[in-house]
This record gives structure tokens, C-alpha cells and sequence, in this order.
């Protein structure tokens, strides 16, 4: 899967690697990755679920830079990719026809560009506070404030939805996919400069302990703020990729109920991935899509065992029990998520030689640390 | 003078009547209070913000209403019996969630607590929702048990709801019991002594753990009263997530407004945010730009308090200075 691949080139300090050991990583990475490229294509709505589950993959990987790298959580995040969505959907205004490609990307960016510069005026009235006041500051913002603006008729099509035709070149669901997955390696790409620079450093060292890191010359609000709105910008993306994946922005999958319910998933993925680690929050991205209500999977599977109807009636409440479960396993008993598990295979796939022993015992149980307070 | 009318000049010519809003604000701001105290005792002792609280209370409800309705094969018994039940469920849940959750999880960075706290509301929402009891119920309020429905008393023709009497009474009580437990109680001094420097409570002989569990099992105790003083009519609800989706969200805000380490902050806030909310509702002419916003500006004026008391007063109207 992608995720492996950009292990392999996360770890700092990159060797020359034999040729061999490069082939053998390589030839264990094809099926996996032919694996993520055909399966979407075989059915319409596997393309479908599949694209949901890139979209995961960049709101885990925004919620990875915030919280796994500034040691802040956000319980709004449902509104950044709800902003986005609504932006790109009003951007491009696309109406009954397919949208115009130059104005899919305009878009796009300014899907982005807005939950961006939102994320950066929260950041700085709740990030010079210590204390995890983000939390409450964009738990109010996603749950009361989106709720106003989104639900504005100008915006939301007077409460029918916005809709948002792709273009034709992306038209079909594989397509998109395609599309969408590329955006999400360029998440991960962009995850991964964050950590391997000035400014990824800067963050490990506050989250750590921030008067020592203070004491080095770190500008703890500035490198806060830059952690965060690169978390913001990133979600707003997704948005927008995710309005033209239901080809309409509709203000009800983002407020109420179903934004928390949402709201409340994307910190799951970010836990039980590990904080910290790109890799881990990929899978339980993947994972989260794949058993989410909107996926076929589980219903399929209730229906095997005859718990068809009962599935389809409490779909919402199954999904967050098994979110909660893992979510708690994860924090009491396995803090360093999925990413911590895997990494037998992820140091491997980096060229290492394959231990079940870690040596350096990996950067995701750096949140043990103990340097975030409140 | 009770009606406020203004006319003319403006093309609405609107009537304006100050004491519904100023009912409905004292009568929300008491519900806001209620869970903020929960919040707030938490803060106080183990300094996390608890997104649980608003599931403690849910728990409550649902057992009181199970109770007392006799749903299924449970013996249909008194209400204040349920109630008692129901409370005593949302102890049983909040001292659970402290021995498995969060006392595991000690010595560790806050946010992993405060995400521990999250993964518990999200687990109690969907155990609630899987749960065969009829979520779209109420329950009834204290006015109906004791036979003084709908309302307790008229002020200038607008009746002053049963449910609000009962809510805002017992708001000021567990405020004063609370402040009271605190000051001057040792088991009181003993919580703010650990939640100050839990090192050096320890080194006096205060058992922290104890300390921790007595705290969580009154925020449990305050969840629970407060549910089931908010699932009656009119608004009230039985459905999982409710409390937490809406009540609990402005009782933060409320919180951070009356500061979040101070107990009658929390009643203040309360009422404050309970007040702003109502009155921002009542009519959108008090602040003509607010006009093209639908049924915002509640949620508008609840972000706005929110922002300013970070950015002008971080530490709340009657918070300590941290």
C-alpha cells in the first residue's frame, strides 16, 4: 500500500540500500499496491468505498499533524472538511452540467485555502492558552458554529443541497478514485516534510516538553499555528474532494448528530493509527472506511449471519462501539496504536532486516512522554 | 415595565417581550450549569476536560425512565425511586469509567486522558443506542410527580414552567453543596490538595487514587441529577448522544465563561451563556446584521462569548489564575 512505500523514505537518515534488499521490499509492495489499484475498479461501488476511504486518509493524516506532532486535538474537524466542502461546492457551482476542470481545481484550492485560514484564526485565539483548550474552542466551532453557517440557504442551497457535478474527465467512480488516492499520497508527502522539518522538529520538541524546547528558541504559538493550519488546510481539501464524491455538498452530513458522529471518527482513526505515525493511521483510516455505514462490508457480513435488519436499524450506533473499543484498547493498553504494531513490518519495508524486537523503540510512544499538559 | 415595544422607523414593526426570552434563558442557563458543575469538579481534581459527562446523564435518564415506566420485564416502580436508580446507574458508570479509564492512564500526557474520556462517550453512545428501550420517550418532569403541572406560577400572563423551577432549584443546591464540600469538608480540601500537586498530597498521606475515585464518582452523581432534570418536557430526549451533541457543547462554553476552575463559576456561566442564548434568539433585530442569519444566532452568540473569553479573559469571570 501507499503507506508502506512512504515509510521507507520517512525515516530519517536514508541509507544506500543493496539492490536486493531494494527488490525484495519492492516485490512484497506490488500486490498490495496492484491490490489498492484494481480492486476499485471492478465494481462502482467499491471505487465508491474506496474513495471514502482516501478521503479518510487525509482528514487521519490532517488530524496525524495536529495531534501527533502538537500534542493538540481538535473535536471539530467534521467542520474543516464540512468548510471545504461547502467552499468547493459554491466555487465551482456546477449546477446540472459537469464541472468545468480549471474550476474543479480553483475549487480545490480554495477548499483548502479556507479551512486553512479558519483553522489559523482558531489556532490563534485558543493555541495561546495553555492547556488543550483547542479541544473545547473546536468542538464549539464544529458543533455550533459550522451549524449556522452551513445550514445558511445561500450556501447550502436553501437546504436542498449544493450539488457538485465532477468533471467530465474524472466522471467515472474509479476515476476519481485514482484522483482522490493522489491527493492522499500527497498528504502523506506533505505529513512527511512536516515531520522531517525545521518545523516538524520545533513540534517534537514542545510536544516533549515545551519550556525546554521555549529555552532552545522554539516559538511555541508560531510552530502551533503552522502545525495546525497545514492540519486545516488538509481537512478542507478532503472536503472538497468529498463534495464531488457524493457530487453535492449537503449541510446535513456535517452538522447534528452525523458531523460529531464524524467528528468523533476522525480522532478514532488518528488514536488507533498512533499518533504519530503515518503509516498506522493510514490502515485505520482504510479500516474505518471499510466498516463505516456507508460501506457495504458489514452489512453484508450482518446479513450472512441473519442480523441483516438488526444491522441496518443501529448501523450509527455499531460503528461507534467499535470505534470506542478500539479507541479505548488503543489509549489504555496500546498507546502506540496500530503503528507501533505494524512496525516490525514498516522497519522492514524500510530496509531494515526483518526483528519483531525494535530497537529504537520508534517515535509513536514518544506521546508517553508526558510533555503535554493542560 | 415588562413589554419593550419598538415601533416605527423600522420596517418590522416588532414587539418585543423581555421575560420569555429572560425565562427561557434562566431555565437553559440551569441545564448548562448542571452538567458544567460535573465539568468543572473534574477540571478541579484530575484537569481534563470530561466529554463523558454528557453520557453519565443520558445513563441516568434512560435508567430512571426504564424504571419508572416498568419498559419490558423491570418492575414498574415510584419515580423518585427510579430517579434514585438512575443516579445511582450514573455513579456506578462515571466510577467504572474512572478504575478502567482514566486510572490506567495516570501518570500520561493530558490529551490522552481527554481522548480517553471521548472514546468513552462514543462507546456509552452506541452501547445506549443498541440498547431496546424507546429513545424518542421523556420523561416525566418533578411538576407532574408531584401534581403541580404545567406551571408553578404566571408573571404578567407568561406561566414559569414547573421543570425550570425544578432545574434552577436544584442548580443552586448542588452549587452550594458543592462549594460547601470543597471549602470546608476533608475530603473536599483533600481533591483541590491533589488536583494542586498530587505529589505532595501524597507525601501528606492523602490516597490519590481514593481521591480520584471519590471525584469521579460525584461528577457521576452530578450527570446523573442533571439528566434526569433535562430528558422532560418540553425539549428533552432520550436519545443517545443528545446530551453530548448539544447540552454538553454549550455547557463547556458556559464553563470556560464562569471559569472552569470555579464552582459557582459554573452556575454563573451557566445562567450567563443560558441568558445570551435566549435573548440572542428572542429577535434578531437587537443586532440588525444578524438578520440574514437562520436560527444562528444562538450558536453565533455561544462561539462569540466563547472566543472572547479566551482571547480578553482567559481564566473566566471567577477562575483562578493558573
Amino acid at each position: 500500500m501507499t503507506a508502506d512505500a512512504s515509510v521507507s523514505s520517512a525515516l530519517p537518515g536514508r541509507r544506500r540500500l543493496a539492490s536486493r534488499t531494494v527488490a525484495t521490499r519492492a516485490l512484497a509492495a506490488l500486490p498490495l499496491l496492484a491490490l489498492v489499484l484494481w480492486l476499485p475498479s471492478t465494481n462502482d461501488t467499491y471505487g465508491h468505498v474506496a474513495t471514502y476511504a482516501a478521503i479518510f486518509i487525509m482528514v487521519g493524516l490532517s488530524m496525524n499533524v495536529l495531534t501527533g506532532y502538537t500534542g493538540q486535538i481538535s473535536l471539530g474537524h467534521q467542520a474543516f472538511v464540512g468548510l471545504g466542502a461547502l467552499t468547493a461546492a459554491n466555487v465551482v457551482k456546477t449546477g446540472i452540467v459537469p464541472a468545468d476542470p480549471f474550476m474543479f481545481g480553483v475549487g480545490m484550492v480554495c477548499a483548502s485555502a479556507a479551512s486553512g485560514v479558519a483553522a489559523l484564526l482558531l489556532g490563534a485565539v485558543a493555541l495561546r492558552i495553555r492547556g488543550l483548550y483547542l479541544a473545547l474552542v473546536t468542538l464549539v466551532f464544529g458543533s455550533v458554529f459550522a451549524d449556522a453557517i452551513f445550514t445558511l440557504p445561500s450556501l447550502n442551497g436553501s437546504d436542498a443541497g449544493v450539488s457538485a457535478y465532477r468533471p467530465n474527465s474524472l466522471a467515472s467512480d474509479y476515476r476519481y478514485f485514482l484522483f482522490a488516492l493522489l491527493l492522499a499520497a500527497g498528504c502523506l508527502y506533505i505529513d512527511q516534510r512536516v515531520r522531517g522539518s525545521k518545523v516538524g522538529r520545533g513540534l517534537i520538541a514542545l510536544r516533549e516538553n515545551e519550556l525546554v524546547a521555549q529555552a532552545y528558541g522554539v516559538s511555541v504559538l508560531r510552530y502551533k499555528l503552522i502545525g495546525f493550519t497545514i492540519s486545516g488546510a488538509m481537512a478542507g481539501l478532503a472536503g472538497g474532494v468529498a463534495a464531488f464524491w457524493s457530487q453535492e455538498f449537503s449541510d446535513k452530513n456535517f452538522t447534528d448528530v452525523a458531523g460529531f458522529n464524524l467528528a468523533l471518527t476522525f480522532v478514532v482513526i488518528a488514536v488507533v493509527g498512533g499518533l504519530g505515525s503515518r503509516g498506522g493511521v493510514v490502515l485505520a483510516a482504510i479500516f474505518f472506511a471499510l466498516t463505516s455505514p456507508i460501506s457495504p462490508l458489514l452489512q453484508s457480513l450482518a446479513n450472512a449471519m441473519h442480523w441483516g435488519t438488526y444491522y441496518g436499524n443501529n448501523k450509527f450506533y455499531v460503528s461507534n462501539v467499535i470505534g470506542a473499543v478500539l479507541l479505548l484498547q488503543t489509549v489504555i493498553l496500546n498507546p502506540g496504536g496500530l503503528g507501533q504494531v505494524l512496525r516490525p513490518f514498516s522497519r522492514w519495508f524500510a530496509g531494515h532486516p526483518f526483528s519483531l524486537h525494535d530497537p529504537d523503540g520508534g517515535d509513536t510512544t514518544a506521546m508517553e512522554g508526558g510533555g503535554v499538559r493542560a | 415595565m415588562h413589554e419593550l415595544v419598538l415601533a416605527g422607523g423600522t420596517p418590522f414593526s416588532v414587539q418585543l417581550n423581555l421575560l420569555t426570552p429572560l425565562f427561557d434563558g434562566i431555565a437553559n442557563g440551569a441545564a448548562y450549569g448542571l452538567l458544567g458543575l460535573g465539568l468543572v469538579l473534574l477540571y478541579k481534581s484530575n484537569g481534563i476536560f470530561n466529554f463523558a459527562q454528557g453520557e453519565f446523564a443520558m445513563i441516568a435518564a434512560i435508567v430512571t425512565y426504564v424504571f419508572d415506566s416498568g419498559t419490558g420485564v423491570l418492575p414498574n416502580l415510584p419515580f423518585f425511586v427510579a430517579a434514585l436508580l438512575g443516579v445511582v446507574a450514573g455513579v456506578l458508570v462515571a466510577l467504572i469509567t474512572e478504575r478502567l479509564v482514566i486510572r490506567p492512564m495516570f501518570n500520561r500526557a493530558k490529551v490522552i486522558l481527554v481522548v480517553g474520556t471521548v472514546g468513552v462517550a462514543l462507546l456509552l453512545i452506541g452501547v445506549e443506542g443498541l440498547l431496546p428501550y424507546p429513545k424518542t420517550e421523556q420523561l416525566p418532569d418533578i411538576g407532574t410527580v408531584l401534581g403541580v403541572r404545567p406551571y408553578v406560577a404566571k408573571v404578567d400572563q407568561i406561566p414559569i414552567a414547573d421543570q425550570d423551577v425544578a432545574k434552577i432549584v436544584m442548580l443552586v443546591v448542588l452549587a452550594i453543596a458543592a462549594y460547601v464540600f470543597f471549602r470546608y469538608t476533608r475530603t473536599g480540601t483533600a481533591i483541590l490538595a491533589v488536583s494542586q500537586d498530587s505529589t505532595a498530597a501524597r507525601v501528606v498521606g492523602i490516597s490519590v487514587e481514593r481521591i480520584s475515585a471519590i471525584s469521579w464518582g460525584i461528577a457521576g452523581l452530578l450527570g446523573g441529577v442533571a439528566g434526569i432534570l433535562l430528558a422532560v418536557p418540553p425539549q428533552g430526549t432520550l436519545t443517545p448522544g443528545a446530551f453530548t451533541g448539544s447540552t454538553l457543547i454549550v455547557a463547556f462554553a458556559a464553563a470556560v465563561l464562569g471559569g472552569m476552575t470555579s464552582l459557582p463559576g459554573a452556575f454563573v456561566g451557566g445562567m450567563g451563556l443560558g441568558l445570551i442564548e435566549a435573548f440572542a434568539n428572542a429577535d434578531a433585530a437587537f443586532v440588525p446584521g444578524l438578520r440574514s442569519v437562520a436560527n444562528g444566532q444562538a450558536e453565533l452568540a455561544v462561539f462569540v462569548v466563547l472566543i472572547l473569553v479566551l482571547l480578553v479573559r482567559p481564566r473566566g469571570l471567577l477562575g483562578q489564575e493558573s
